[in-house]
């Protein structure tokens, strides 16, 4: 007798308590994922069935001209019912990306949604792993909406048509450039250029071998000396003088160093060289020359 | 140029050292005074300070536009936290007539927090262009939004400014049959429990994220613009939300405009004053009730929301309190070792392939004070040094580290190109206020004395070897001709 008056709530209790345990949950039965290419008949191309616990095995191709066709029946618990919410979610791991088409439902849950590319964002384009599609059904109230992922779709597409780009501008450090720098001048071989500089200054021995071939000689120069020793050796000082003030110009002076100098020079070179030429001009004239 | 001046020495200090140099007794004196000098600056330094540490970096007055005063005490913890923070609140109505932005053509206010009228639009003061005008003039906005009735058409215009987007109705809420709070909203699924945001991108600094749940009641979606780098998502909705009209029974499949993560809860905009605008989604989340709400998302635990600190981090973020960057010294100089006298510190001209080093010092604000900005790890600071065009765009590393700021510097070699160059760091970042420096310089080529002398190239030593064989030639020749005697015997044979 106790034990009864004490099962009796309990019972109740528990009997009050399973509907709400195993609340209705959101689902679906009769579905088929269809990919039906441009031209063919109504049960041309791919078809196949799955279910809320079997999920394809195989991703989905799914070609440019291609209409996608999911079609399933929602269900809330085990009856027919149209939900709130029935999607096809595509969802791309990587990149986070998703987006959803809804269903269109009838009353008695019936629901289908059919795609194109073209209806595609553009990133999903060029996704180089097949996208995640999921079916998300829902409603208000307690039952438990249903959200798995159930085939792989691989968007494939024809390579050669172009797909206008989907940059958009935003903010973010930019590639990095580093100026390209002109080549630095550069010589020929060393030995050529010393093979020339050689061939160069052999023309000095050269001159000197033909001069004295013709019978050049210094047999003046004590006669000279003799006579005007002084415009003599200053005439021939200011000329080497001028040619190593060149020297310096060419190494170490700037133009208002050397102009004055060489004026100096020159000056003297004038002067001396009248008085030395004079003396080569006496020669001349003394039937020397 | 761009140094700033030394420091004056601290005032304590002169005054011990003027009080030293006194005769005794007139020294104690000036001790007395200076004492009471130094607790006065003491005192005026702790007033300043104590301001500065409860401001934002832009302004303290704040307007909060609201309907009616009855609905202000639903918020009272937020104004709260906002005067704790050192802001100057005044409170308005839409429909009042001493509501005005702008006083004598200046900002009336620095802060703005419009919270959804009951009416449509408005009213006169509030118009998309007034609203425009000061965001023009570094005034910030928040703009909060309900999805408890349909926003008006003077709001979604003015959104429409900015590239943000409202549904056609302007009556949607957002619908998360996966997120929502189980203990509010177990019927008709319009609580959002969503965790905090984290950083937009791998190469943002994050300022929305933490621990905890945010509860989102009733959130009026936005949806972006793709083609404008000025808004960004702060709070996105989950891949299974949508929105749909509450009015209308089941949406169709036409009706639904936009689904998960492109619609957005929250969204900010800088705009390139660096003037900022936020939009919150659900204005019921700054309510007292769900600061401190316990929600239960299904099949979760029962949890607090931490819509409290959330708010604080939104509405610190959109007052110039975080993402705030400034620009301390910006030197630039020729490469050398060790120290760079003053005199050689930005130099107006460099020549073509100088090494050179520029360095920046950047601080951020962090709520009341500056530290030192630190680049988040896939971004980068970057130099760029432009005629026209970049000839060099390089990454700035952290060299230094100063108590408020962090100095960022480069080494390269001036491009071989003349001309009027200029140092640019143009750093603009989501959350991030705008960094524009730009400072010119002029770069010339080689002076006519800094080619290598002509010995020094190997190909020119032909053409110098032939020179110098022409004056030797020359001078035997001058030689040859003055003191050479006739050679008798051979010019009679050969005539």
């Amino acid at each position: 007798m106790h034990l009864w008056q004490a099962t009796v709530p309990f019972c109740l209790l528990a009997s009050a308590a399973i509907p709400t345990a195993a609340a209705a949950a959101w689902g679906f039965t009769d579905a088929t994922v269809a990919v039906q290419p441009k031209g063919a008949g109504i049960n041309g191309g791919y078809k196949e069935s799955f279910s809320s616990s079997k999920p394809l095995g195989n991703p989905v191709a799914f070609t440019g001209a291609d209409t996608l066709r999911v079609t399933l029946t929602t269900q809330e618990g085990s009856s027919a019912k149209r939900p709130h919410q029935a999607f096809l979610l595509l969802k791309d791991g990587h990149t986070g990306l998703d987006i959803s088409y809804p269903f269109t439902v009838k009353e008695n849950g019936k629901s289908r949604v059919e795609l194109t590319q073209k209806e595609l964002p553009l990133q999903f384009l060029t996704l180089p792993e097949p996208i995640d599609a999921r079916i998300v059904i829902g409603g208000f109230g307690s039952s438990d909406a249903y959200d798995h992922s159930v085939f792989k779709l691989a968007v494939e597409r024809d390579v050669n048509i172009p797909i206008p780009t989907a940059e958009a501008p935003r903010y973010g450090k930019l590639p990095e450039i580093h100026h390209t720098f002109k080549d630095d001048p550069t010589n020929p071989p060393i030995i050529i250029t010393l093979a020339f500089v050689g061939a160069v200054l052999a023309a000095l021995p050269v001159l000197a071998g033909l001069w004295l071939f013709l019978g050049v000689n210094l047999s003046h120069l004590p006669a000279a000396l003799k006579s005007a020793p002084v415009p003599h050796a200053i005439f021939l000082a200011s000329l080497t003088a001028i040619e190593g003030i060149f020297f310096l110009y060419y190494t170490s002076w700037n133009l208002f160093q050397i102009l004055p100098a060489v004026a100096a020079a020159g000056a003297v070179a004038f002067v001396s060289g009248s008085r030395a030429l004079g003396e080569v001009q006496g020669r001349r004239f003394a039937g020397l020359r | 140029m761009y140094n700033f001046p030394s420091p004056p020495p601290p005032p304590h200090l002169c005054h011990s050292f003027f009080a030293s140099s006194y005769s005794i007794p007139e020294a104690q004196s000036a001790r007395r005074n200076s004492f009471m000098m130094r607790w006065c600056l003491a005192l005026l330094l702790c007033c300043f300070l104590a301001v500065v540490n409860a401001l934002s970096s832009s302004g303290s007055r704040l307007l909060v536009v609201l309907d009616e005063s009855a609905e202000k005490s639903a918020y009272s913890t937020l104004w709260s936290d906002l005067k704790e923070r050192g802001y100057d609140i005044s409170f308005e109505t839409p429909k009042s007539n001493s509501l005005s932005l702008f006083q004598h053509g200046e900002r009336a206010y620095d802060h703005l927090l419009i919270l959804p009228p009951k009416s449509k639009g408005l009213g006169p003061n509030l118009t998309p262009k007034n609203v425009l005008d000061f965001m023009g003039q570094d005034g910030n906005i928040i703009l909060a939004l309900s999805g408890k009735s349909s926003t008006s058409s003077a709001i979604s215009s003015l959104l429409l400014e900015f590239d943000i987007h409202l549904s056609n109705d302007r009556s949607a809420v957002v619908i998360d049959h996966f997120n929502y709070d189980t203990v509010s909203a177990a019927e008709k699924h319009d609580v959002l429990l969503l965790n905090r945001p984290e950083a937009l991108r791998s190469d943002v600094k994050a300022f929305f994220d933490g621990e905890g749940v945010l509860a989102l009641p009733r959130v009026a979606p936005q949806t972006l613009g793709n083609t404008s780098p000025l808004v960004s998502p702060v709070l996105q909705a989950p891949a299974t939300a949508y929105a749909y009209n509450p009015k209308e029974e089941i949406p169709s499949a036409e009706d639904i405009e936009a689904t998960g993560s492109q619609l957005n809860i929250v969204s900010a905009l800088q705009s390139r004053n660096s003037a900022r605008l936020t939009i919150l989604g659900s204005v019921e989340a700054l309510e007292d009730k769900w600061f401190s709400a316990s929600v239960k998302a299904p099949n979760g635990k029962k949890i607090s929301t931490a819509n409290r600190e959330f708010a604080k981090q939104l509405t610190a973020w959109t007052f110039k309190e975080t993402g705030v960057l400034k620009v301390g010294k910006v030197e630039h100089h020729l490469a050398t070792d060790g120290e760079v006298s003053a005199d050689d510190l930005n130099p107006t001209i460099y020549r073509i392939k100088n090494e050179t080093v520029f360095s920046i010092e950047l601080s951020e604000y962090a709520y009341d004070k500056w530290v030192p900005y630190e680049v988040p790890a896939g971004d980068e600071l970057q130099l760029e040094f432009t005629m026209l065009s970049p000839f060099h765009r390089l990454a700035l590393q952290p060299t230094k580290k100063t108590e408020t700021s962090t100095i960022y510097s480069v080494q390269f070699v001036t491009p071989d190109q003349h001309g009027i160059f200029s140092f640019r760091v143009n750093y603009k970042r989501p959350f991030l206020t705008n960094i524009e420096e730009k400072h010119e310089v002029t770069v010339r080529h080689f002076a006519h004395d800094e080619y290598p002398r002509s010995w020094a190239i190997s190909g020119g030593w032909v053409w110098i070897a032939g020179l110098w064989s022409v004056i030797g030639g020359f001078l035997a020749f001058v030689i040859v001709w003055l003191y050479s005697a006739p050679a008798a015997d051979k010019t009679k044979k050969m005539q």
